[in-house]
């Protein structure tokens, strides 16, 4: 079986951020990680490789060419090989854009399973998986808190829900986005580490992917950012200290609010 | 195009979510602006009744689709009548909720159709003759203005509880719309919706003596429709901790959120997270209980009208954006604040 996991790299979440003039993101390089939500979304690829003798596990990611680095931390994990999309045409891709030269990846690499997290840690936008989906014209089980392949034809999922959870299931090849609960990542052994420097690291460009460099990146974002600011957030911020009667303080405030 | 602007509405196994209302009154808003008519698209079972309740919040037209294959697939069906329905109308601008749902089904027709999609918007603002729309980045540390640029319809996905419910509207001029037919490579559901998983939800985690916590059904209510939040963090110190978060909601009618820490120190279920990797909420009242208030957690719960933070370190971040802080122990103040709320209430 074809394990394909596909991830993001985002910069860490206690690294500086801030826009540039061109109101992109200013990525830097020594503050890229694998989309800290993806480290389930590759145990989860790892885990069904142990289930299943014989299969192998590619990590996908799009990215700018430094992300061979985040895919090299992404392999220490395991996996056996890694492709990197990156084209200068690239930059400025929206939600759309990338899905579409994810799904024009996946089908070059070939696969049974592609793997998502159902968001990433900078965005949260959570619409790649499904337009990934759509472009593939493949069936899609999103949020799945539980992932099983029986008889390696059909793919079941328990489907996490606002309350409890139900069950879904369909054809390989499918995507499944994953949630937090499905497992618990493994951390890099010393030995991984090693072994990830030597493995495969493929770089696919736009023409590889057969992708006309105007259906793509910044020339096809349909969505515009015009300015940001810093949140402020005015709040009474009235204090209290000590054990003794603040029990009497809430309650008067919840009064105050009209809550109570 | 029209100036028309839409809904999405979202009905699971017959029941119509809250977040359909919220969108079709702000559609039905925005329509004004642009003197338009707003529509709200409704599929599923129960449709009928679910048009009425989006009639009553403003929408003039609601295009009902009725089948089973909606309850019985994911996602695709309901993509492929969205899709279409565009196509034949041409709205503007159609709004979708930040749900599992509506991310799945307004991502799919924006890849199949070419439309411009924006996501996790919190205001919406007409300029002129376009629309502004702020949405969060790096947590909620930023706000961003955002436009949409290009041809053709606009999904725009909001994020839950950022628009009111309002009740102006009246009966509806309900359209019928054929349901597709099974899709040929689809995600069907397979095991039932929702009550059985409950339990599994719910259960807190081990107590020292190793029996099983679990939490009653009543307080399971859905985060993100909650008007009153008791919320737990690192500082209960276990999931026993929870115990006295639970008894305070139950005394309130609140529901319980928690913070990453707590959820992956396993002390709770990730449905009850609150935060950036967890659920964005905005009641009336958010009472944080030993949490530190990290700026992911803040990404979740900075918008509640009303924050309430207990926590013994007065250096917390979560003293500096909330309304009442108190420095205090929560062991404490938690239960005493439970029973004076009982005693309130004449309980």
């Amino acid at each position: 079986m074809n394990i394909v996991a596909c991830i993001k790299e985002t910069p860490s979440t206690t690294a500086e951020k801030s826009f540039g003039p061109d109101m992109r993101l200013e990525r830097r390089k020594e503050d890229a990680i694998p989309n800290p939500f993806d480290e389930y979304t590759i145990e989860e690829a790892l885990r069904q490789q142990e289930k299943h003798a014989g299969s192998t596990v590619t990590i996908l990611c799009m990215g700018p060419a430094t992300a061979t680095d985040t895919l090299r931390k992404a392999l220490a994990m395991g996996g056996d090989r890694a492709v990197l999309v990156s084209d200068s045409a690239l930059a400025g891709s929206d939600a759309i854009g990338t899905a579409r030269v994810l799904a024009a990846a996946l089908q070059k690499i070939g696969f049974d399973l592609a793997l998502f997290g159902s968001a990433a840690a900078d965005a949260y936008g959570g619409v790649v998986p499904s337009a990934t989906a759509e472009f593939l014209g493949l069936p899609l089980l999103s949020y799945a808190s539980k992932l099983d392949l029986s008889g390696d034809s059909t793919a079941r999922i328990q489907r996490a829900a606002e309350i409890g959870y139900n069950e879904a299931e369909a054809p390989l090849p499918a995507l499944v986005s994953v949630v937090k609960s499905i497992n618990e990542p493994r951390y890099p052994s010393m030995k991984g580490i090693m072994a990830s420097k030597k493995k495969p690291l493929d770089t696919f460009s736009l023409a590889d992917l057969g992708l006309d460099p105007s259906s793509v990146g910044g020339a096809a974002a349909r969505e515009r950012a015009i300015s940001s600011e810093k949140v402020s957030t005015q709040r009474k911020g009235e204090m209290y200290q000590g054990n003794e009667g603040a029990a009497d303080r809430v309650v008067a405030f919840l009064i105050e609010q009209k809550v109570l | 195009m029209s100036n028309d602007v839409w809904a999405l509405a979202e009905i699971n196994n017959g029941k119509l979510a809250n977040i359909s209302l919220q969108l079709t009154t702000k559609a039905a808003e925005l329509a004004a602006a642009f003197g338009g008519s707003a529509a709200a698209v409704a599929l599923g079972t129960n449709t009928q009744a679910a048009a009425q309740e989006l009639g009553a919040c403003g929408a003039k037209t609601v295009y009902a689709s009725e089948g089973e294959v909606y309850n019985q697939y994911l996602t695709q069906p309901h993509a492929e009548t969205l899709a279409t329905l565009i196509q034949q109308h041409q709205p503007r601008l159609v709004l979708w909720g930040g749900t599992n749902y509506g991310r799945d089904v307004a991502a799919r027709v924006a890849a199949r159709l070419g439309l411009s999609i924006e996501y996790n918007v919190g205001e919406v603002a007409v300029e002129g003759d376009g629309i502004v729309m702020t949405v969060p980045a790096f947590g909620g540390a930023q706000s961003v203005k955002m436009q949409f640029t290009g041809e053709g319809t606009k999904l725009l996905g909001a994020r839950q509880n950022a628009f009111p419910t309002s009740r102006g509207g009246g009966t509806p001029q309900v359209e019928q719309v054929h349901a597709p037919a099974v899709p040929a490579k689809g995600a069907k559901v397979s095991g039932p919706f929702g009550t059985e998983g409950a339990e599994e939800a719910g259960h807190l985690g081990k107590a020292p003596d190793g029996h099983d916590i679990w939490m009653p059904a009543a307080s399971r209510a859905k985060l993100e429709e909650a008007q009153v939040i008791v919320s737990g963090g690192r500082g209960l110190g276990g999931p026993q901790g929870f115990q006295q978060i639970e008894d305070l909601a139950a005394a309130l009618g609140a529901s319980v959120g928690a913070s990453r820490a707590a959820v992956d120190a396993g002390w709770i279920p990730y449905a009850h997270q609150v935060g950036q990797t967890g659920k964005t909420v905005k009641p009336t009242v958010y009472i944080a209980c030993g949490i530190s208030g990290a700026v992911q957690h803040k990404a979740g719960m900075g918008t509640s009208s009303l924050i309430i933070a207990i926590n013994k370190d007065k250096d917390a971040p979560i003293f500096q954006f909330c309304d009442l802080g108190i420095v205090a122990d929560l062991n404490v103040v938690v239960p005493q604040l439970t029973a004076a709320v009982k005693r309130r209430k004449g309980q």
